[in-house]
């Protein structure tokens, strides 16, 4: 199986997240003035480590409970959101910068993540998604008898 | 009244340039640290404001936060979110450090300050001064 994955490399895993799908469920109200990402939300950095990859997102304001992680046929899929201030009444901001609503990011995985292996953490605001690499697998030697 | 919070110290727009700490050649360490104007709301309530600001990645133990003439100032310290070793291979966000202060109004009564943070959000409670009961004056006359 592994013979037909040569040459799956990270620079095929770019180009997946070049073309990955951003949907905006609801964009009521997400403003960007002001703020450091572009389009697609939340802006995530991804990082190689010897072993494992590593996601990270911003996400403030979300807690574990609005988060939604999900795993299937080599693609993630982080879905969260945020309310509005809890109890503040829209007619008494003086400013409102901070985006609000519910977002979704899906990110095709390469082939060779340990997909088992997947763990996250969100501390203080920053998503982090740590994504094993599946070991190499070793060739096998396959025995020839002949007559 | 309506001016407690009149104007924040620094433009959001031209903050991710203005700041960077980047230009400073003659710094010995060589990675560049951003310094970035955080979003925030600021919405009123019968007691007083509240104001929310995004500041991902600052925890109690690298977040400042100070009242001094009418300033408020806040400054989250963002340590590295990734270790040294990893190599970036696709990024769409900077790593930074987050500034911003603001002017407060004179009815801020600023020994009442409270603040919070959670998931990343800094609440910070700006209570109005108690309102003042007419004293009487009492005038004398020949």
């Amino acid at each position: 199986m592994a013979v037909f994955r040569w040459g799956h490399s990270w620079s095929d895993a770019f180009s997946d997240l070049e073309r990955e799908v951003d949907s905006i469920l609801e964009s009521v109200n997400l403003t960007f003035q002001g703020l450091r990402f572009g389009r697609q939300y939340p802006p995530i950095n991804l990082y190689d480590l010897d072993d494992h990859y590593l996601i990270t997102a911003e996400i403030a304001g979300v807690s574990t409970d609005d988060l939604d992680l999900a795993i299937a046929n080599g693609v993630l899929t982080i879905r969260g959101g945020r309310k509005l201030d809890e109890g503040a009444d829209e007619t008494r901001y003086r400013r409102q910068e901070r985006p609000h609503g519910m977002w979704q990011r899906s990110l095709s995985l390469p082939e060779r993540v340990a997909e088992d292996g997947l763990n996250a953490d969100l501390t203080n605001g920053i998503l982090r998604i740590v994504l094993p690499k599946a070991l190499a697998e070793t060739p096998r030697q396959i025995p020839v008898t002949g007559g | 009244m309506n001016h407690n919070l009149s104007r924040s110290h620094a433009d959001p727009q031209s903050a991710d340039t203005d700041q960077q700490a980047g230009h400073d050649a003659g710094s010995a360490s060589p990675v560049e640290q951003y310094v970035f104007t955080p979003p925030i709301d600021i919405h009123e309530t019968d007691e007083g404001l509240i104001l929310r600001a995004d500041l991902p990645g600052v925890s109690l133990d690298t977040l400042e936060l100070q009242v001094q003439n009418n300033r408020l100032t806040l400054f989250g310290r963002v340590p590295p979110v990734a270790p040294a070793e990893a190599r970036l291979i696709h990024q769409e966000y900077h790593d930074g450090d987050f500034l911003r202060s603001f002017i407060l109004s004179d009815n801020v009564d600023h020994d009442r300050i409270t603040a919070k943070l959670t998931n990343g959000v800094l609440e910070v409670f700006l209570p109005h001064t108690p309102k003042s009961s007419p004293r009487k004056i009492q005038v004398s006359g020949s």
